[in-house]
């Protein structure tokens, strides 16, 4: 197969600040906004997901709180992770790249700025109605519909302005990442949209309502997520290896097969809805083996195996385990939705598992990865900035946190239904045998959050050198 | 792929198959769905099904929404060729759509830490209301080694004034409140209580009918009323 040489995105060679105005002299406020809260939800979502996990070691914990219930905690921990996280990073990184790789501004920097902070506020105000008892009662839409309404006013401030600054781009040509963040920016508020309607404004009847839940939680995992994750993936690691992505054609394969197949899914095979919709959720998901197939192949001969660059980039080494975790989530996915399999595995654990590999282990490792190359830019500081020491800690954590938690609860869940199939078992026998595993979890819940709290300090002592470089050429002016 | 329009258009195409496929077709399908009669089994007669559940069952299910009970508890029952959700007493036959018609919000959920609950109005004892309380007060009380937590929150303990409550509930000696005391359960766990004994999924329907051995049955027995859903509708007079 011939293979079009692509070339690498060459930052390097980008016009010098004295020269023109690019990307760091522009737009810091409004995208660091975005990233530093996007920091700061995930420590929160973590620590809410770890009491989480100890309520399993204690059903009394804080049983008494009623804003402090399992369910509650739950939806307030997946909202802070979806919402305060994942867009704001999705969003953060997508300007970052429109602008970078446009070579150019970023319009309307105050009303991007107006936007983050407007969105955050709006998720903390969410989060806590959620832990009031406001939730909305839809996986992954948990927030209720008049702060969803906030956010979404907050999301087309932002979006907007990332669109402006795609259109006026002074580099024609666009490269995959570019694709894949407009993906994820189109995507994200079609799907918000759809689902605050058919579900909160005007609810549906019936059964529609759990079909457009999941077909929405679907959608947001495995194309808004998806898209943008890879969008930092496609970046850095041909940037990083310094060698050119392998071939043009799969990432253009991997990027529509993403769109049209990773957005038909969701829909579990036994559902009580009419069968024609699970049998389609079921085709599209196995069709998402031909994404994860161009995307793996394609990394694969792009990287030939550099083991070298992995020890020397740190950000390479988070870019790389989260992508092999995108591949194994996917790969779970698509053998979870196998009828006979999911006979099995359906509403155990085995789900659970699948999500938190690819929240924790996919998304969150590749945004920090993409974090630790691009948050000193954005502070006039370079990669030196960052403490060695607690960048290799975090990773060790974050790594390793989300490997035990998937693993633990994916022996739990296969456990479970493995038990429950064979019929002779009650329900509370199977659950009490699998309880070893479920708790074994707690154990990578706390890496991932320590992982997450490590991210922070070491952020901080950024923030702090920033702050002194800022003082010291303020005191030269002067 | 270096236009900005055309990746536009073509995000758009794709969504637009995603959103007709899983959003506005089933909306088309689904949107006229109305009560309608059970199957006759034996010699019962055909009941009207879903039957809209009392406004404190209604009430309930806001409490059930705000606890986040479903992230424990699913509520639907997969046919037998999947999974072993009928053996394991969850219902007496398959999920459909019609089970779900009158519910707002519908929870299905999507793991189950805690049996599931589609048809625990079937399974509970419904005169031993106590019981049910006792579920949400003290889960321990009644499995050993649950997993769910006590919803105390849900009761008041307070101080009997005159005589004691009749509606109060009456806990095993283990959670016996001191003496002079007694434990109301607050207007949440009462609705809770209610929601829970309207999860019934028990109608044999014309898409998930009874099961072979009742049919038999039925087809030996007295000749009953056919299912109106299942009788072809008569020609239309030319």
């Amino acid at each position: 197969m011939s293979a079009t040489v692509y070339p690498a995105p060459k930052t390097s060679s980008a016009p010098p600040l004295s020269q023109k105005p690019g990307a760091e002299a522009s737009c810091p406020a409004g995208i660091f906004v975005l990233l530093a809260g996007g920091a700061l939800w995930l420590v929160i979502a973590t620590l809410l997901a770890l009491l989480d996990s100890l309520k399993f070691h204690n059903t009394n914990l804080l049983a008494g709180q009623s804003w402090l219930t399992y369910g509650s905690v739950q939806a307030a921990s997946s909202a802070a992770f979806l919402y305060g996280f994942g867009v704001p990073a999705a969003l953060g990184l997508g300007l970052w790249f429109l602008c970078r790789l446009g070579r150019c501004a970023l319009a309307g920097p105050v009303c991007v700025f107006v936007g983050a902070v407007f969105w955050h506020c709006a998720v903390a105000i969410g989060i806590g109605a959620i832990l009031c008892g406001r939730s909305t009662g839809f996986a992954s839409f948990e927030i209720p519909l008049w702060c969803a309404r906030l956010m979404f006013a907050a999301y087309l401030m932002i979006g907007i302005c990332a669109l402006i600054t795609f259109h006026k781009r002074e580099v024609e040509r666009l490269y995959p990442t570019q694709w894949f963040v407009v993906g994820a920016l189109f995507w994200f508020p079609w799907i918000f949209s759809t689902a605050a309607l058919v579900l909160l404004a005007a609810p549906e009847r019936g059964v529609l309502q759990p079909v457009a839940a999941w077909w929405y939680a679907h959608n947001f995992d495995n194309v808004f997520l998806s898209f943008a994750g890879l969008a930092a993936t496609f970046y850095f690691i041909p940037k990083i290896i310094g060698r050119p992505l392998y071939s043009h054609y799969q990432a253009v394969l991997a990027f529509w097969t993403i769109a049209l197949f990773g957005s038909c899914g969701g829909i579990p095979f036994g559902a009580p809805v009419p069968s024609w919709i699970t049998s389609l959720s079921l085709a599209g998901t196995i069709l998402t083996a031909l994404p994860i197939a161009a995307v793996a192949g394609n990394f694969y001969e792009t990287a030939r195996m550099d083991f070298g660059a992995l020890d020397a980039e740190p950000a390479l080494r988070f870019i790389c385990v989260g992508l092999l975790f995108w591949i194994i989530a996917g790969a779970q996915q698509i053998a979870g939705a196998l009828p006979n399999v999911s006979a099995i595995t359906d509403f155990t654990l085995f789900g659970a598992a699948q999500k938190e590999l690819f929240h924790y282990g996919f998304f969150a490792l590749t945004v920090f990865g993409a974090l630790y190359s691009i948050l000193p830019g954005l502070l006039g500081l370079d990669g030196s900035a960052w403490s060695p020491k607690l960048l290799k800690l975090h990773f060790y954590f974050s790594f390793l946190g989300a490997l035990i938690s998937y693993a633990a609860l994916l022996v739990a869940g296969l456990e479970q239904g493995i038990l429950l199939a064979e019929g002779r078992n009650s329900f509370d026998d199977v659950m009490g045998r699998t309880l070893f595993p479920l708790r074994m979890s707690t154990l990578g819940d706390l890496l991932v959050a320590g992982g997450a709290v490590l991210f922070l300090l070491n952020f901080v002592g950024v923030l702090d050198k920033a702050r002194r470089q800022c003082c010291a050429r303020l005191k030269e002016a002067a | 792929m270096n236009s900005g329009p055309l990746l536009f258009l073509g995000l758009f195409a794709t969504m637009a198959v995603s959103w007709i496929g899983f959003i506005l077709t089933p909306q088309m399908q689904l949107t006229g769905l109305s009560q309608t009669n059970t199957v006759a089994v034996g010699n019962t007669l055909p009941e009207t099904y879903p039957v809209a559940p009392s406004g404190e069952a209604h009430a309930g299910a806001e409490v059930y929404r705000a606890n986040g009970c479903a992230a424990c508890h699913t509520q639907m029952v997969r046919p037998s060729d999947l999974g072993s959700d009928l053996r394991q007493e969850w219902g007496v036959r398959r999920s459909v759509a019609e089970d779900y018609l009158l519910r707002e919000p519908v929870m299905p959920g999507s793991v189950r830490i805690g049996p599931d609950l589609a048809n625990y109005a079937s399974r509970a004892d419904t005169n031993d209301i106590n019981r049910l309380y006792l579920r949400l007060y003290d889960p321990k009380q009644i499995t050993h080694g649950t997993l769910m937590p006590p919803y105390r929150f849900l009761f008041d303990t307070r101080k009997i004034l005159f005589f004691p409550s009749t509606n109060a509930f009456v806990p095993p000696d283990a959670d016996a409140p001191p003496a002079g005391y007694e434990i109301i359960p607050r207007p949440e766990a009462r609705a809770l209580v209610a929601y829970m004994l309207s999860l019934r999924q028990n109608g044999y329907l014309y898409e998930a009918p009874p099961p072979e051995s009742l049919r038999a049955k039925a087809t030996n027995a007295v000749p009953t009323n056919a299912a109106p859903a299942a009788a072809k509708p008569a020609p239309a007079p030319k």
